[in-house]
């Protein structure tokens, strides 16, 4: 039985392992993702982390998995399936059939990305529909690409792209982004990167593989011409394991105070897939400290 | 050890064999993730042959192959394409495919 089971090990999970450990508690730490380090591992470059100001995405997770490997976080490779309320405790299932016992969960398992759920999108999916810029970009040389999307996920991609592709049209379907504002201004000084807004896609068109996008505008039917289509319209929770056992929000986050505190006992949760404002690093770093000390805080008085 | 393939030498390095053509790029997480499952595999299995595209540097490969999402690993037996798994893919996948073409 461990003092703390964590799922998942982006930045929040990371952080919780380092303030768990150094807390003497008894810690594993579960991800699904061979060595995963979380959605950032997909950044192309973080500049708003304190201290480590142009890191990649991918290095940055390292530098955080090696943290944790260094106080001494025990890892485990699994995905959780179920999550088992017990005496003062909960069992954890995992998809191969084993069991892991802990008196507290930190619940970190993020957000995945949404999907439009339109015409054309399963089908073309790895066939010219991509949701990671810095994965496939590099298939577009000299081509013509699309990005979906309004935040800064979207237009990150987009400048990241507009280095390898001819040209990038951003498809949102606004008058305006939610992205910050260094990055609209990025966007918007970039000679190749090509806005098309207020304009909602309905239907990605192609033979063997994508070739056209279909969207609405002012009520009428274009079509854009495009080799790859990256899609970048936000992330749903991946709170589904606590449904019934913990309260969630009409959008599927977890409701958890700066402290983690849900509304089951033991059970705290960090980082994106929490109630929160702002979904970034930093705030999840900070988020799995606190967790820990609330676990601390928790497992302290149970024992008095 | 991996070989390193690019559109000259590729026919030559899979025409013989159970061959896994990793069409890999530098910048994809995914890629460096299952790198090590693949250096596994060709490890444990004398008779598999791994294979290894940079797709930064070899676009005309992908192209030819119709790879349009990184990693993408395709099976050759004998030069014949046989099976491709596109994205990430647990080691237990990987053999199950190899497993039928031997």
């Amino acid at each position: 039985m461990y003092d703390v089971a964590i799922i998942g090990s982006g930045p929040a999970g990371l952080s919780a392992a380092v303030y768990a450990k150094r807390a003497e508690l008894s810690t594993v730490v579960i991800e699904k993702e061979y060595m995963g380090t979380g959605q950032i591992a997909q950044s192309s470059r973080v500049d708003n982390y304190l201290g480590l100001y142009g890191e990649n995405g991918f290095d940055l997770g390292e530098k955080f998995l090696a943290h944790a490997q260094a106080v001494g976080a025990e890892f485990t490779e699994a995905e959780i399936i179920e999550m088992i309320p017990d005496s003062e405790s909960y069992i954890l299932k995992t998809s191969d059939g084993k069991e892991i016992s802990a008196r507290t969960v930190i619940y970190a398992a993020g957000t995945k990305r949404r999907r439009l759920e339109i015409k054309g999108e399963s089908e073309f999916l790895s066939k010219g529909i991509s949701f990671c810029a810095v994965c496939d970009g590099s298939f577009y040389a000299n081509k013509t690409v699309a990005v979906i999307g309004g935040g800064d996920t979207a237009l990150s991609d987009a400048l990241y792209l507009s280095q390898i592709a001819k040209k990038v049209y951003i498809i949102h379907r606004r008058e305006v982004f939610r992205a910050n504002e260094a990055l609209q201004k990025a966007v918007k000084n970039t000679a190749n990167i090509e806005l098309i807004l207020n304009a909602v896609p309905v239907e990605f068109i192609g033979d063997k593989k994508i070739n056209s996008v279909k969207f609405i505008r002012n009520n009428e039917e274009n079509i854009l011409d495009a080799d790859g289509v990256f899609i970048a319209i936000g992330s749903i929770p991946n709170s589904g394991l606590l449904k019934g056992i913990a309260d969630i929000d009409e959008s599927g986050y977890v409701i958890a105070d700066e402290n983690g505190i849900t509304s089951a006992q033991g059970i705290f949760a960090a980082g994106d897939v929490r109630t929160k404002r702002l979904r970034q690093v930093i705030t999840a770093a900070a988020d799995g400290a606190n967790c820990a000390e609330s676990a601390r805080i928790y497992l302290s008085q149970k024992r008095s | 050890m991996p070989v390193k393939a690019n559109a000259q030498n590729f026919d030559e390095q899979i025409k013989e064999g159970i061959v896994i053509a990793d069409f890999y790029s530098d910048s994809c997480v995914p890629c460096k993730r299952m790198s090590p499952i693949l250096a596994e595999i060709e490890e444990e299995n004398s008779d598999i042959k791994l294979v290894k595209i940079n797709v930064n540097f070899d676009g005309s490969l992908a192209e030819k192959y119709e790879v349009m999402a990184a990693p993408t690993l395709i099976f050759f037996a004998d030069g014949e394409e046989r099976g491709r798994i596109r994205g990430t893919a647990k080691k237990s996948d990987i053999l199950e495919i190899i497993n039928k073409l031997r």
